[in-house]
């Protein structure tokens, strides 16, 4: 009987805390428009930024100092690829540089005089390009333009000489390509930067709006002279796992909904491909936000003040999303960036989105990171008990 | 207006959070960046390969592409297995060579090797796709070359043959292909735009909310507009030492490539520092509420990354996109460093961007009366 009690104790406690955070969160403005309208409107705002997702037929101007057929082929080559239109014939380099810095054209391809002399000799010809990097697009576009005309281009001028010299079909075709190779992008066909860029800041924007909302509170709480860890005083400060599970089970609740908005809703808006089920999207969210209510307690108890979360730690946003691998590999992180990128609940979060909604990946191929997102759970779980334990102690010796 | 000066450097230094904000931000992201992507270009990235011909010439084929300086072979026995790894994001690209590669190579049969990439990893899976295709091409090479020296062709004469045309590449303003380089010149600049406009955001705003905005006044000897001269006065200078510091960080000691003036990178830093205090200034004028006010910032600051267009043009965004990237002092840095630091063509070459800059400086105006109104009777809700 007295176990019931206790349970039941427990519970209308929980549910006392649960309902009276809701109340708070609703009632505050600031954390309304970071949960709501950042949170709603972040992803669609990105989506529209990068709606077109491929940079297509950037302009580039042409030198053509050979004035050959073959180089006037090689243009037109250029000219038909999808990276590719040539927007400006030009007579001299200068010419062309001047409109580079104009930034009429992102490229220059310069096709030297002897071109078609070097070509009928059979020496090696060469082209030269001229990429402006203030865009890595720009220079894949250029990059991938002009390797792919130059490697048709070689193949007709094998063929035309092997068979010049007496060779023909089957042997032929070997001679020039031995091996032959066929490519599959299946994720991403078109390298769209969309999907690429979507995949990674959805769930960037989960964690990030909900620390800086949760900050908001704690930083308003004290302000007002409570505190985030205020517990029943009839509790004797026994009631820490009520206190954070009750705070916690409310925005855990309100960010399920907007996560089911981002990563569900949203790739569907913008028609990103959606390669696994809702179902295991949802038990991916399950762990997630889970794992992001107690970081976000974790460290919001370190906020004194409303608005300082802002101005100290908004910078983190774009390092997270730098943290989760997904444009600098992480093959290639540095060790102490790699254990940092550990402490958010995003890395593992995203890098399992981009597999699972994108790549098809099922839970069990995302299993690392589940693991790692329980371990957070539970480390960041000890650790907000351990914030409301402190923070009851300091408040005690002060009022004594 | 000196008063208020030394009323704001006295604020300063009891609360931490304005050196603390700028300076300390600044320093993490610094090295953050710096260290973050001091490779330049990744290397060793994982590369799966599936041998199902394991002869002579398919592991000689391993081999090489193990031994470029980009990829590292990662082997698996199966097709299912690669794809699982490929799907994990632990390869960002494999390889099948298929059975009988070697005979077919022999009898002339062309076998067709198969590249699978994932391309959702843009820089892993772009950089491990030429890769494969250089490897592949190298190979192709090389079995032409075998023919061609048995029919007594002599060495450059096949040079001729098997790449009839090359392609050499120049990277204007990135010779390297940094990828650090690329990114960390407008990231840390854009970090610097977004603690501008928050901690001034805030500065201001603090003095409503905590009702101290009388005492200001009064200091200012009623005047805003020398209130506002003497709050930011501090700062601005703050923030332009902290941007000639990085101008410095990145252009002097990290070697970063700079084709025109570093002291022409100091003038348009200087002048980006007061095209965001102004953005500022706008904001909390406009909500004297520093709640609201702050989050708005927020907001507006996180996009001014992708807005700048330096990751994905601007150019290529939707025409209503466009139009609002204009909005962001960092798009017109972004376009002004590029004028300078790839370049260099001097004032004529950046002059739009720096008056583009300047125009931020009528924002305040706008809210003059507002904010000084709010000051003054401070008849806006504190929280």
């Amino acid at each position: 009987m007295k176990r019931l009690t206790y349970i039941g104790r427990w519970l209308s406690d929980w549910y006392a805390i649960f309902t009276n955070e809701l109340r708070h969160i609703f009632s505050d403005s600031g954390v309304m428009v970071i949960f709501f309208l950042a949170g709603l409107a972040y992803p669609v705002i990105y989506g529209l930024v990068y709606s077109n997702g491929t940079v297509d037929d950037m302009p580039v101007a042409i030198v053509d100092n050979s004035g050959s057929s073959a180089s006037r082929e090689f243009v037109r080559g250029l000219d038909a690829t999808r990276e590719l239109a040539v927007s400006h014939t030009c007579a001299n380099m200068a010419e062309a540089e001047q409109l580079m810095q104009q930034r009429d054209v992102k490229g220059i391809v310069m096709i030297p005089e002897d071109f078609d002399d070097r070509l009928a000799k059979m020496e090696q010809a060469t082209v030269s390009t001229y990429a402006d990097m203030s865009s890595f697009l720009y220079y894949k576009n250029m990059t991938m333009g002009a390797n792919h005309v130059m490697l048709s281009q070689m193949r007709e001028i094998q063929k035309e000489r092997f068979s010049a010299a007496g060779y023909g079909g089957q042997q032929l075709s070997q001679l020039v390509q031995p091996i032959r190779y066929e490519e599959n992008m299946p994720y991403n066909r078109t390298f769209s930067y969309s999907i690429f860029f979507l995949s990674a800041v959805l769930l960037i924007v989960i964690q990030q709006t909900m620390f800086y909302g949760v900050s908001m509170m704690a930083g308003t709480m004290r302000e007002e002279n409570r505190s985030f860890a205020i517990m029943p005083d009839r509790l004797k400060g026994r009631g820490i796992s009520r206190t954070v599970l009750g705070r916690g089970a409310a925005y855990w609740l309100i960010y399920m909904a907007i996560g089911a908005y981002v990563a569900g809703l949203v790739p569907r808006i913008f028609g990103m491909p959606q390669n696994c089920p809702f179902g295991e999207i949802f038990v991916l969210l399950l762990f997630y936000v889970t794992a992001c209510v107690g970081f976000s307690f974790t460290f919001s108890s370190f906020i004194r003040r409303r608005e300082t979360v802002f101005v100290l730690f908004l910078f983190l946003s774009p390092i997270c999303l730098f943290l989760t691998g997904f444009s600098w590999p992480v093959s290639s992180f540095p060790l102490f960036w790699k254990l940092f990128s550990y402490i958010f609940p995003s890395t593992f979060a995203a890098q399992a989105f981009i597999n699972m909604n994108t790549a098809g990946a099922d839970l069990s191929m995302v299993s690392d990171q589940m693991i790692g997102l329980t371990i957070q759970t539970v480390v960041y779980y000890v650790l907000s008990c351990a914030a409301v334990f402190v923070e009851n102690h300091m408040l005690k010796r002060k009022t004594a | 207006m000196m008063a208020v000066v030394r009323r704001e450097l006295r604020l300063m230094r009891r609360r931490p959070i304005y050196l603390l904000a700028s300076l300390g931000v600044m320093a993490f992201c610094t090295v953050f960046f710096l260290t973050f992507l001091k490779e330049g270009m990744p290397q060793k990235l994982p590369i799966g390969v599936v041998d199902k011909d394991n002869s002579s010439l398919s592991r000689n084929l391993v081999r090489q592409l193990d031994a470029t300086q980009l990829g590292e072979v990662v082997s698996f026995g199966s097709y299912q297995e690669a794809r699982e790894a490929l799907q994990k994001g632990r390869i960002n690209a494999f390889c099948m060579i298929p059975e009988g590669t070697y005979s077919d190579v022999l009898a002339g049969r062309q076998p067709t090797f198969t590249f699978y990439v994932n391309s959702l990893y843009f820089v892993g899976g772009a950089l491990a796709y030429k890769d494969l295709l250089t490897m592949v091409n190298l190979f192709s090479g090389a079995v032409q070359r075998e023919a061609l020296r048995a029919t007594g062709m002599n060495d450059a004469a096949i040079m001729g043959q098997i790449q009839p045309i090359l392609i050499d590449a120049h990277q204007i303003g990135n010779t390297a292909t940094d990828y650090g380089v690329y990114l960390t010149n407008v990231l840390l600049p854009g970090i610097l735009e977004m603690i501008i406009i928050l901690v001034t955001v805030y500065t201001i705003g603090a003095e409503l909310k905590y009702g101290t905005s009388r005492h200001l006044m009064d200091r200012a000897g009623g005047s805003m507009s020398a209130a506002m001269l003497g709050k930011l006065i501090p700062y601005t200078i703050l923030y332009t030492a902290i941007g000639i510091i990085c101008d410095l960080i990145l252009y002097h000691w990290a070697g970063f490539p700079m084709a025109g003036s570093i002291w022409n990178m100091f003038f348009g830093t200087f002048i980006m520092v007061l095209a965001c205090e102004a953005v500022a200034i706008f904001i909390i004028g406009a909500l004297p509420v520093l709640r609201l006010a702050i989050s708005i910032s927020a907001l507006y600051s996180v996009l001014g990354f992708s807005l700048a267009g330096f990751t994905f043009p601007v150019e290529s965004m939707p025409a209503f996109i466009q139009g609002l990237a204009a909005a962001f002092p960092l798009r017109h840095y972004y376009m002004f460093y590029v004028q300078e630091a790839i370049f260099a063509s001097g004032f004529s070459g950046w002059y739009p961007q720096i008056v583009y800059m300047l125009l931020f400086l009528f924002l305040p105006a706008i809210v003059y009366r507002r904010l000084k109104n709010a000051y003054l009777l401070q008849n806006f809700p504190r929280k």
